[in-house]
């Protein structure tokens, strides 16, 4: 089931709820008017029970009470509608008045005082009964009926007009609700129109937070806050493949150029094997590089989970320069291992960074110079800082880790790396929550790796 | 010792099955699932190299296959997607080892080699011995021509796999991998400084030369070859 359109479930609430008001009106309203004629009926009928009892009173001898029934209906002359009947004790019945016949139905409401309502047929009446004393110590039950057949059309038709006016505004409220949730509504449509308008390859454009009503500037924000990350997430992606494709093409026309030439006339066979050699080694250098983007490419997409053992850092820090000192001491450089630190995380994975910062900092350290490994821990985690002699450009620290950066072209044609090495650092301590920072001054330049006591 | 290559890309099965050739061995090709299958139930093979985006059948339902035939060939199984998932399936599913495309030849002929010998079996030798070069395992003691050389750890372990290797093209990564533990792409340099030292101390001042460099391949301990 498709939910209800925000318009439609605010102007249904707005009509329900309008609706249960103009009832809970609407019945009061015809309630006091009930009220009212109940009020009226009960102060006529009460007057002419007292008038009854009255001159039942006042007949003290036989033929005072013979004179009864000519006074009563002398009394009731003028009063359309109110008839009076006298029963004895007996159930005879001793008076009448003439237009009405036997009130059945109020001899059997229970004997109380207070108004009892009944109708028969089209007509209705409302009537009170009570007992009354003759002059000569006779107990008569009185009975006093009004017809209130237009107090009860009265009622009928009003109620009426008030079930089709309440309908009437039931629908009218909806519509206006319609109408008003539907205006009301209106910045959040224009904003679907913008969403809907952007694409990969317009990006760049922002929905405007100005102008909107609070709740939906919150959404506008939030959106553009996304359009923002995913405006960065595709740079850096297009950026990437196009680096990919430009460090591919080299080695790729290298090798194209170079197997054409070969084949161009016939050679001696050490000929061949020069060109198949080098080959091999465009090739290896080929298979290096794909293997760090895909390393790179699924650390981006979180395809990596790095296991969670606990790493000696200073031991896997030693071995590593075990194996770098023979480097090392090639170029006169000295290496030193300071302090202790464990980390959370992957073994293979956390090595591999400290060999590629090693590695770097021992290709940027001059002869003679010395290459620290500092391992430090607190409350907070462990760092491990490489530090090495020589300068990096202050313009080209922020991009020290982005794939493919190497600062000195000159390098790059020495076929020493292609600039993946930082990039790889940088995912590795990303995928375990840690962060890396460089910095350069004073003639050193340091690579600190922060790793939190749990990876994220 | 035969083998047999279960890959569908042409080039790449082309070459093996050449490659493995020239290097000594028997070596069968087949170019999807099912011949792989077939062959590999009743072909009496000491190995098998199996690839694992196979037409057909695909290479863990050979595998599968295979072992279920009751065929304990050992597998060398070939991935082009490097995923943790793949290679854990792999193992359990009863594979000895794997390599990711693309990858070296020699470092192909390593393992290969490795993967034999492992099923060979046998006492270990407590001396390794290559011309008049002896190196005692027990007591970590190198000896030329009757003369001691003094080895550091490393260079002990180098000269032990080289020797253990004789003949065969060590790739640098394959090198540095069991020498010195780093399992993934590293500074290759090191492994030619390496090299370049024990070379000094094993060869310098003999007549023959023992360690030999192959250009764009790597390094092979040998009595007597071309050094390229």
């Amino acid at each position: 089931m498709t939910p209800l359109s925000l318009t439609a479930r605010v102007s249904l609430l707005f009509a329900a709820g309008v609706t249960v008001v103009l009832l809970g009106l609407g019945w009061l309203v015809a309630w006091s008017v009930d009220r009212h004629f109940q009020e009226i009926d009960r102060h006529a009928l009460e007057g002419k029970l007292a008038l009854v009892g009255n001159l039942m009173a006042k007949a003290n001898s036989p033929e005072a009470m013979d004179e009864v029934p000519r006074e009563l209906d002398d009394a009731l002359v003028g009063h359309e509608g109110l008839s009076v009947t006298l029963v004895d004790a007996q159930g005879n019945k001793w008076f009448a008045s003439r237009d009405l016949d036997y009130p059945a139905a109020l001899f059997r409401a229970p004997a109380q005082r207070g108004l009892t309502t009944w109708r028969e047929g089209e007509r209705g009446y409302r009537g009170l009964k009570a007992p009354v004393m003759t002059g000569d110590g006779r107990t008569l039950t009185a009975a006093i009926v009004l017809d209130i057949s237009h107090h009860m059309h009265f009622i009928d038709a009003f109620r009426q007009g008030l079930v089709i006016a309440m309908t009437l505004a039931a629908l009218l409220t909806a519509g206006l609700g319609w109408l008003a949730a539907h205006t009301g509504l209106r910045p959040l449509r224009r904003m679907t129109d913008m969403a809907a308008g952007l694409s990969a390859s317009r990006l760049n454009e922002r929905l405007p937070e100005a102008g909107l009503p609070p709740e939906i500037q919150n959404l506008a924000t939030a959106f553009n806050a996304m359009l923002d990350r995913l405006e960065e997430s595709f740079r850096r992606l297009s950026e990437f493949s196009s680096d990919i494709a430009h460090e591919l093409r080299t080695p790729v026309s290298n090798l194209l150029i170079q197997t054409h030439v070969a084949l161009g006339r016939s050679r001696s066979a050490e000929e061949y094997r020069e060109v198949l050699l080098s080959s091999a080694e465009e090739y290896e250098r080929l298979a290096r590089m794909i293997g760090d983007m895909l390393f790179l490419a699924k650390a981006d997409n979180r395809l990596i989970a790095p296991s969670q053992e606990s790493v000696d850092l200073a031991a896997e820090a030693s071995g590593l320069v075990e194996f770098y000192g023979i480097l090392a001491e090639e170029r006169g450089i000295r290496l030193q291992v300071a302090g202790r630190a464990t980390a959370a995380g992957d073994r293979l994975m956390l090595r591999r960074a400290l060999s590629n910062l090693l590695s770097n900092a021992i290709r940027h350290s001059p002869a003679g110079g010395t290459v620290t490994v500092r391992l430090d821990s607190d409350a907070a985690g462990s760092v491990v800082t490489v530090e090495n002699q020589g300068a990096i450009p202050a313009e080209h620290l922020p991009r020290l880790f982005d794939r493919f950066f190497t600062g000195d072209p000159v390098r790059r044609a020495g076929g020493e790396g292609v600039g993946l090495g930082l990039a790889i650092v940088r995912s590795i301590v990303e995928v375990h929550g840690g962060e890396i920072t460089a910095e350069s001054e004073g003639g050193l330049t340091r690579f600190a790796i922060h790793l939190p006591m749990h990876a994220a | 010792m035969k083998i047999l290559i279960v890959e569908d890309e042409p080039k790449t099965g082309d070459y093996l099955k050449q490659g493995l050739t020239e290097a000594g061995f028997v070596a069968d090709l087949a170019r999807d699932g099912w011949d792989g299958l077939e062959l590999a139930k009743d072909g009496h093979y000491d190995l098998m190299i199996l690839d694992v985006m196979l037409p057909g059948l695909d290479g863990w339902q050979v595998l599968d296959g295979v072992r279920r035939a009751g065929v304990e060939t050992p597998v060398l199984f070939l991935t082009a997607r490097d995923q943790v998932a793949d290679r854990v399936k792999g193992l359990e599913l009863g594979a000895d080892d794997y390599l990711v495309k693309p990858f070296a030849f020699a470092e192909l002929l390593a393992r290969v080699r490795t993967l034999l010998r492992r099923g060979r079996g046998g006492l270990e030798p407590t001396v390794l011995k290559v011309a008049d070069l002896e190196l005692d395992l027990l007591r970590r003691r190198a000896i030329r021509a009757g003369k001691k050389i003094d080895l550091t750890a490393k260079e002990f372990a180098l000269l032990e796999l080289l020797l253990r290797r004789q003949g065969e093209v060590l790739p640098r990564s394959l090198i540095a991998s069991l020498v010195w533990d780093m399992n993934f792409d590293s500074d290759t340099n090191v492994i030619d400084v390496a090299v370049r030292r024990l070379r000094a101390k094993i060869d310098e001042g003999f007549e023959s030369r023992l360690i030999h460099t192959v250009r764009g391949m790597g390094y092979v301990l040998d009595m007597d070859r071309d050094g390229a």
